[in-house]
């Protein structure tokens, strides 16, 4: 808090339905990615590189293990004096009843306490699923500049595919947004929410406190309360971003954004030292390559083991790939075995499943891709 | 509360690996791309409930500093254990007086204000697991004074050359300590690793202080197994062993563990290994990327060919590249189509204009730290 006066809360209650079985045991923020990470490992690692000290996390869905793991904050190094990753899932209080978390708002009016005991002039929201790299300071700085009373993260989107997402009508020469429009059948801009606000804390509270009393609201921040800003003609700006942003929400981007990384100069660069993104350490041996192995444009980490072949394929902390057996175009998550022979093809096999030998999953020429969360006997 | 009181000791003066231990003591060398020589004594101690020790350190203290830290890594409760550093306060230059007897006295206070009853002392230098609460229980069902833990071995004649060993009586009694001269196949290779009694190891301190201020711990322990008074004995140790007491030992400890039957008696998932994480991103392979037989670490980018070698996080392999038996260390980058062979190469170097650095397993070559070649 000391360093910029601002207070992050990440919403990291979604399901992820879209995500079928890789969400039945966990929240979508907890879904592993790129080799080693969790998707919450995204804006958390951004909160730390950016000099935020104070993070909530709001939990909902399936929230056991996001709580372990965000909890304590080590290893975001959130975890100095005066700072710190607080879970905060739905909790009963004196003055109400314990209820779910009615939409993203809601989360945030159901712990107002919580961001008054820190006091800050700023808060920023964030969305507990999203993969990219940003610097909040840099949009903190445009949000004072502007004398803005919050500020919107957006990205330019195809025109096109521009009427599947929150878009913002701006005026051109300042960025103050003039008219917000959700899924518009015929957009005028390609500005897309992000799902990423700043707001003064003393107007958001003030609006947030009226939503919980309005019996129309869906205490949705897209829905009620920006558009509640608009209508009381409050300076609203965008900011543009810049840079590699996904928003995975079926097997089919989980997978592509996998994909990605396989580029030599692909957007998100994780090897950039200067904003590296944290996660849980674990305890396994670098990865070895067997005498057997072939492995040709892939992504694997550490605690892997590979004896057979290897393409265009991402592969997760301590997965096997035994001899003889083919990985292409294909996801290993945390744990998963190929065994000997087996061939794994447009597949996203989920944590800890075994293929057994000799057996084969998923096809070259499938129209999407395959997701194998049970163990595949011969 | 642990019986013991877990001591990492440094090497002895006739120790030195060439090339590298300029840089850095040996317990700070990279071992296997992630991990350091000195992780697998203090995982040892943690992981056999030992939640107070002391990592004593000669010279080059930083890359050591470095990666301690503040121990937190090693999984030891901060609040009622400790990794704690000490150091040699002697200014002198020459090193024989530098000895682990002269700052094991400098600390005497400290280790026998701890409330620890014994003693536990590992090498920093050498890699291998073992139970110490077992070594402990044997120690203490045997009633010896002293326990030496040992290994036997069949190859003393070419390796090892640097060590010492046992001469052992039938009851495991150690009659005598001696370097190993190369002259015999089958030794009992001592791994520099002791347990007795806290008052034990200070009257041993006290008395050797007052002998010479030249004297080891290895050398009154000798003593006083010529003596034949105090009950000294030896337990054999068992699973991997790997002393690294001088260049070749370093280069051959990282191969020996391609063959994966030697990593896994190593690595078990129940006596984990903990080290410093770098939070390194994965390794990235290339199309043109060929990895054979290697161990891999995470942040590197392969362009290139990769045989029979342990490459260090964070390297770049370009294209044409091969690397073949081969220890890279961290953040090197190897140019294209530069050939390399039997090599340990420092962290941060660059081979670029220089094409072909072969050099035979028997007698591996060494490129420095931060050179460019």
């Amino acid at each position: 808090m000391k360093q910029n006066n601002m207070l992050a809360m990440i919403l990291a209650g979604g399901r992820g339905s879209r995500l079928h079985d890789l969400t039945n045991k966990v929240a979508k923020p907890a879904v592993s990615y790129g080799g080693k990470y969790k998707i919450i490992d995204f804006p958390l690692s951004n909160c730390a590189n950016s000099g935020i000290d104070v993070v909530g996390v709001l939990t909902q869905y399936e929230s056991v293990l996001l709580n372990s793991y965000v909890a304590g904050g080590s290893r975001w190094g959130l975890d100095a004096r005066d700072s710190g990753v607080f879970v905060l899932p739905p909790r009963e209080k004196a003055d109400a009843n314990l209820d779910v978390y009615r939409g993203t708002a809601d989360a945030i009016s159901q712990n107002i306490d919580f961001v008054d005991n820190y006091d800050p002039e700023y808060v920023l929201i964030l969305s507990g699923d999203h993969i990219y790299k940003m610097n909040y300071a840099k949009m903190l700085q445009s949000h004072k500049e502007n004398e803005a009373d919050a500020t919107i993260a957006v990205i330019e989107v195809p025109m096109k595919e521009a009427s599947r997402f929150g878009i913002m009508n701006t005026e051109p020469e300042t960025g103050r947004i003039v008219e917000f429009e959700e899924k518009p059948a015929e957009p005028k801009s390609n500005l897309a929410s992000m799902g990423i606000y700043i707001f003064n804390w003393k107007l958001l509270r003030k609006m947030l406190v009226a939503d919980m009393k309005n019996e129309e609201s869906n205490h949705d921040f897209g829905k009620d309360i920006i558009p509640a800003l608009l209508n009381d003609d409050k300076r609203l700006f965008a900011y543009k971003f810049k840079g590699y942003w996904k928003d995975v929400g079926t097997i089919d981007s989980l997978w592509e954004a996998n994909m990605d990384l396989l580029d030599k100069k692909n957007g998100l660069d994780l090897d950039d030292h200067t904003w590296k993104i944290y996660t849980e350490d674990v305890l396994v041996l670098p990865q070895y390559v067997s005498s057997e192995a072939s492995i040709k444009r892939a992504y694997i980490t550490q605690g892997c083991i590979i004896e057979g072949e290897v393409r265009d394929s991402v592969l997760f902390t301590g997965a096997k790939v035994g001899v003889g057996a083919k990985v292409i175009d294909s996801v290993l998550m945390p744990g998963a075995v190929v065994e000997e022979g087996a061939v794994v093809q447009r597949a996203l096999v989920a944590d800890g499943v075994k293929i057994s030998s000799n057996v084969t999953v998923g096809s070259a020429d499938s129209e999407h891709i395959e997701l194998v969360a049970k163990n595949v006997k011969g | 509360m642990a019986r013991a009181l877990g001591i990492v000791s440094f090497s002895e003066n006739h120790i030195w690996v060439e090339g590298m231990e300029t840089y850095r003591s040996i317990g700070a060398f990279s071992f296997l791309g992630r991990y350091r020589v000195i992780d697998f004594p203090i995982s040892n101690m943690s992981n056999s409930g030992i939640d107070r020790i002391q990592v004593y350190i000669r010279r080059k203290p930083r890359s050591l500093v470095e990666h301690l830290g503040t121990g937190r890594h090693y999984n030891i409760n901060s609040k009622r254990g400790y990794v704690q550093m000490l150091f040699t306060d002697s200014p002198q230059e020459n090193d024989y007086y530098n000895t682990d007897i002269k700052v094991y006295a400098d600390h005497l206070d400290r280790i026998e204000r701890a409330s620890n009853t014994h003693v536990v002392i590992a090498p920093a230098y050498m890699v291998y697991t073992q139970d110490f609460d077992a070594l402990l229980n044997m120690h203490e069902e045997s009633g010896a004074d002293v326990t030496l833990l040992y290994h036997s071995v069949d190859n003393a004649k070419d390796a090892y050359q640097n060590c010492d060993c046992l001469n052992l009586n039938r009851q495991k009694g150690v009659d005598s300590i001696e370097r190993n001269n190369g002259t015999k196949k089958n030794r009992n290779i001592f791994m520099d690793t002791y347990v007795m009694k806290k008052e034990v190891f200070s009257e041993l301190v006290k008395e050797a202080q007052k002998t010479s201020s030249m004297y080891t711990l290895r050398r009154i322990i000798s003593d006083k197994c010529m003596e034949g008074e105090m009950d000294i004995r030896g337990v054999a140790h068992k699973g991997f062993f790997a002393p690294i007491t001088d260049f070749k030992s370093f280069y051959d400890a990282n191969l020996s563990l391609l063959d994966l039957k030697n990593a896994k008696s190593l690595f078990n998932e129940s006596w984990p290994i903990y080290t410093r994480t770098n939070d390194s991103s994965p390794a990235q392979y290339f199309d043109t990327a060929d990895v054979k037989a290697s161990f891999i670490s995470n942040g590197c980018l392969i362009e290139g060919t990769v045989e029979n070698s342990v490459i260090g996080r964070g390297c770049v392999i370009k294209p044409g590249a091969v690397i073949k038996d081969s220890v890279v260390l961290a953040g090197a980058v190897i140019g294209d189509n530069v050939h390399i062979e039997g090599h340990v190469v420092d962290k941060y170097a660059k081979i670029t204009r220089m094409k072909e650095l072969v050099a035979e397993p028997g007698n591996p070559g060494y490129v420095k730290r931060n050179d460019i070649v």
